[in-house]
């Protein structure tokens, strides 16, 4: 079996097995995307380039006990930015942060998006200090 | 493994590739030290989880793009790739994951091609000899092939999507010429089609016997992309660069011969600067010294001493001294060419002065627009704001950076505005009056000056 001697022996150096793990992860990482995400925006290390999704726009929007939060003047504005593509991961992180300058009081995050198609979806829209996930 | 995964190239093949790819990364890396401002506001979020505090601040992340700027030029030139190839990739791949305010995909690409990049014999045995036309194997480079194939792979996947085949998404997204063009001829809903039937041709990229086909149409489909004029950096340039390991063995060999005497010539020259590598060491110190002295670029200063030293240090060992001395000078001379033939300086001040003053940090964003006025005495934005600023803590200098915003904006009142504003609320308004009214002269259409003359002059009268 000449195939399997030489897989043995690909197996049996750092280098064979260093291209396996990296071929692998690098197949397979995009597949996240597909299978199981939570966020359909975060299209990270899935090599979707010029996707229909990129170009979603999104507001998000955080009221700290019934008041909107600037959220350009607490965060930087290209942080801002990351958010408006729809980025949960990001929108919750700004929520984190402003539950801990803002301790014991409600603040409310929602992220209003609007597809390619036209279509819209609203997401979030309760006590992220509560609920910390969109 | 060697068999079935090593690939075989001709070593001047390696040797452009590298000169071309590390070339473009050390452009590429100058070009994200304007984006150093939005790091380090004391809110991160990193590409991976549990690293949010990892994440690289303003001042680092700047210094690592101009170390990154100087690595990638000694790497292009083939000096101490098997050190500099890791540490390169070290610091490139924490600038990307430490923080999702990178969103560049091409540099996700990078980051990992740089990983492979450390096991490439970037070198050998070009480095010796000078035998251009001698075989090299690599499995790190079939690997980096390897890599671009998956790109393709999920690139084209990602393209099985009703708004990408029906051409809208497309659509949305391009513009110009080439959108005229398209419009024009076979339709926009035909790209959309042969688009990802192209990435799927490309993903047999790392096979040799496909290289003949594939590296002119890769070349042209990133050709085709740079046409689009998105703003995607220089990702399209670098795949572009990176077709430079597709293109056919058999034109390299055939380039060396063509250039054979050129190459002699240039080894000729490099024995007789050998002879007097001292005087050249010493020359090479000096130039780079004066280039990175007029760099403006944040930073320059500092890593271009510490980067002297490096070479004063490894020069002394070193057998290769006068590449050395050539790729020093070269990559303290790309910073400084950079520098002056693009607003990357210009564009740091501002928007780390911008920054600074959105998030209510006055005495960073004085110190900012200072700079900015220093790199830019032109900007009229950056005396309004530094006047402003200075008059915030009645630092009466802030009028001079008033007229002088005047002086370069007169089609716009808000620097007379914020003068007669000052004054007023100084008690000066009888020249409070004149400021606002040259205001209102200025920008006849702007409602706030006239608005402020009519309340000052008000004012006055009722003394």
């Amino acid at each position: 079996m000449p195939v399997l001697a030489s897989a043995r022996a690909f197996f049996g150096t750092w280098r064979g097995r260093f291209i396996t793990v990296f071929v692998l992860v690098q197949l397979l990482l995009p597949l996240r995307y597909y299978v199981h995400h939570r966020d359909p925006h975060d299209e990270r290390f899935a090599w979707r380039m010029f996707s229909p999704m990129r170009m979603v726009q999104c507001v998000p929007q955080l009221t700290l006990a019934g008041s909107p939060v600037d959220l350009r003047g607490e965060f930087h504005e290209a942080w801002y930015e990351i958010a408006a593509r729809g980025r949960f991961g990001v929108v919750e992180a700004m929520g984190a942060e402003l539950c801990k300058r803002h301790p014991d009081q409600r603040l409310e995050a929602g992220l209003a998006c609007t597809y390619l198609d036209g279509s819209q979806r609203s997401y979030g829209g309760y006590n992220i200090c509560a609920v910390p996930q969109l | 493994m060697k068999s079935t995964f090593e690939l075989e190239v001709p070593a001047a093949k390696l040797a452009f590739g590298r000169f071309v790819v590390f070339a473009l990364l050390a452009a590429d890396a100058l070009s994200q030290i304007r984006h150093a401002p939005r790091y380090g506001s004391g809110f991160n979020v990193a590409q991976l989880p549990g690293l949010d505090a990892l994440g690289p601040g303003r001042v680092s992340y700047g210094l690592c793009e101009l170390v990154l700027a100087y690595a990638f030029v000694l790497i292009a030139c083939g000096v101490a790739t098997r050190w500099l190839v890791p540490i390169a990739a070290v610091i490139y791949n924490w600038l990307y994951f430490g923080s999702q305010l990178d969103s560049y995909q091409h540099h996700y690409l990078v980051a990992m091609l740089l990983i492979v990049a450390c096991f490439v014999p970037w070198q050998r045995p070009s480095d010796g000899n000078g035998a251009l036309d001698q075989p090299v194997k690599s499995w790190a480079l079939r690997l980096i092939l390897v890599e671009l194939a998956i790109v393709y792979l999920w690139a084209a996947i990602s393209k099985i999507d009703p708004l990408w085949l029906n051409g809208s998404a497309l659509s949305a997204q391009l513009h110009g010429s080439l959108r005229g063009l398209i419009d024009a001829t076979i339709g926009m809903h035909a790209v959309a089609i042969l688009v990802p039937l192209t990435e799927l041709a490309l993903v047999l990229v790392w096979a040799r016997p496909a290289w003949a086909y594939l590296a002119p149409l890769g070349i042209l489909f990133h050709l085709g992309i740079v046409w689009t004029g998105l703003e995607i950096g220089l990702f399209a340039w670098l795949m572009i660069a990176l077709y430079l390991f597709v293109v056919p063995d058999r034109v390299y060999v055939v380039a060396v011969r063509v250039l054979a005497p050129v190459r002699t010539t240039m080894t000729a020259l490099a024995r007789m600067l050998e002879r007097r590598r001292w005087i050249v060491l010493a020359a090479a110190v000096l130039v780079g010294l004066a280039c990175a002295s007029v760099c403006r670029l944040p930073g320059a200063h500092l890593v271009a001493v510490v980067a002297t030293v490096c070479v004063i240090a490894a020069g002394w060992r070193s057998k290769r001294l006068v590449a050395l001395a050539v790729a020093h000078v070269l990559a303290l001379g790309m910073w400084l060419a950079i520098d002056r033939t693009t607003p990357i300086a210009r564009d740091y001040y501002k928007f780390w002065g911008g920054t600074a003053r959105r998030l209510n940090d006055p005495g960073t964003a004085e110190t900012a627009y200072r700079h900015l006025t220093e790199v830019a005495p032109d900007d009229a934005s950056a005396h309004f704001y530094l006047g402003k600023l200075l008059l915030a803590h009645d630092d009466t200098t802030g009028l001079d950076e008033l007229h002088a915003s005047q002086r370069l904006d007169r089609a716009h009142a808000r620097g007379y505005i914020a003068e007669a504003q000052w004054l007023a609320a100084h008690d000066r308004l009888a020249e409070a009056v004149t400021a606002a009214q040259a205001g209102a002269a200025a920008e006849p259409n702007n409602a706030e000056a006239r608005s402020l003359v009519t309340t000052l002059i008000a004012r006055s009268h009722g003394r």
